[in-house]
């Protein structure tokens, strides 16, 4: 390699890296800004939550990659309820498509529909269905 | 294509993890680091067994990361013909050779982007296998359990965990691309004041 040449990549290195790092940089402080916004892990998590995941309740976690089974298991809620709403059947072929491709295939003309009748049936369920409150914690007896 | 995958995930389960993580270990441009935090979240919803899943993924990705390593290994024989009397390339023979275990350790979870490079590398320089395989197995390991138990302990703030790790593994790929332009230059500008020490002055 000429001289010439190694001063090239020395400074192609240098330039990529200062970029990458950057930009990575930038993005990761704005991801862990975000992150934080979301609040700490939920960690140690109360162990009626870890064992049942019912405590989900908030539909603005819902994304278009999601099959309807598969909220219906995250939400507790009967996926007959979903499919219901929706207006399709339960087939094995539609319980696999994920909400994007079930509104592509069925509901072209209506952008966003198969998204937002699943969030409001599930609002609908919970208001209709809302999950028995949590007895309190026994007073633990004191010590002898 | 990580929503087509998602997708997959939740309808197939651990297979299709791992045939996803075998795949992106052989060159498939797979948001590998963002399945793997979701998996873990999966687990946490109960959606995946953690040991299947784990294992399953583990052993895939290791089978891609191998098998790339031996294409690298197989087109060792047209390297070398083309630079067997390069000195650059004993040069970073050697390099690897000594430093190799470190690159593929810290590709396979920090430095993502590059794994695969690294994988061809080490087979096209006669890195050994053996070695390749432990530092490739505890480094996957650490990418399996270490990014999965996240996106469990983060359960449904996984994207946040995943967005951060990916945007973490750019930035470390630019600060090592930094410290090696730094190192080559310094390296550089070192030979040529000796070399400007060595003349005589006239």
């Amino acid at each position: 390699m000429t001289p010439r040449m190694q001063r090239f990549l020395v400074l192609g290195l240098i330039t990529a890296g200062i970029l990458l790092a950057v930009f990575f940089g930038l993005r990761a402080a704005f991801a862990f800004r975000e992150f934080r916004r979301h609040g700490g892990p939920p960690f140690p998590a109360p162990l009626e939550a870890q064992s049942d995941p019912s405590a989900e309740t908030d539909v603005e976690l819902i994304r278009e990659w999601m099959t309807i089974p598969y909220i219906a298991r995250m939400y507790r809620v009967p996926p007959e309820a979903l499919f219901e709403a929706v207006g399709l059947p339960r087939s094995k072929s539609v319980a696999e498509m994920s909400l994007k491709q079930l509104n592509d295939a069925y509901f072209p003309q209506a952008e966003g529909f198969v998204m937002t009748t699943v969030k409001a049936a599930i609002l609908k369920y919970q208001a209709q269905n809302p999950s028995p409150p949590t007895p309190p914690s026994l007073p633990t007896a004191p010590a002898p | 294509m990580s929503d087509f995958l998602l997708t997959q995930i939740i309808n197939y389960g651990a297979p299709v993890l791992g045939l996803i993580v075998f795949i992106g270990a052989l060159g498939a441009p797979f948001p590998g680091t963002l399945l793997v935090v979701a998996a873990g979240a999966f687990v946490r919803q109960g959606l995946l067994t953690w040991h299947t899943a784990a294992l399953m993924a583990l052993a895939f990705v290791v089978l891609g990361d191998t098998l790339s390593y031996g294409m690298g290994y197989f087109a060792r024989e047209p390297v070398l013909r083309r630079f067997e009397h390069s000195q650059n390339w004993a040069k970073a023979q050697a390099a690897f050779t000594r430093w190799g275990g470190m690159a593929v350790f810290w590709t396979r979870f920090l430095i993502t982007g590059i794994a695969v490079p690294v994988n061809l590398i080490a087979g096209t320089s006669g890195f050994g296998l053996r070695r390749f395989f432990l530092y490739d197995l505890v480094g996957e390991a650490i990418w399996i359990f270490g990014y999965g138990g996240l996106g469990y302990l983060f359960g449904m703030q996984w994207e946040a965990v995943s967005d951060l790790l990916e945007n973490i593994s750019g930035l470390a790929l630019g600060l090592v691309l930094l410290g090696l332009g730094l190192w080559l230059g310094i390296r550089q500008w070192r030979i040529v004041e000796a070399r400007k020490a060595n003349v005589p002055e006239a």
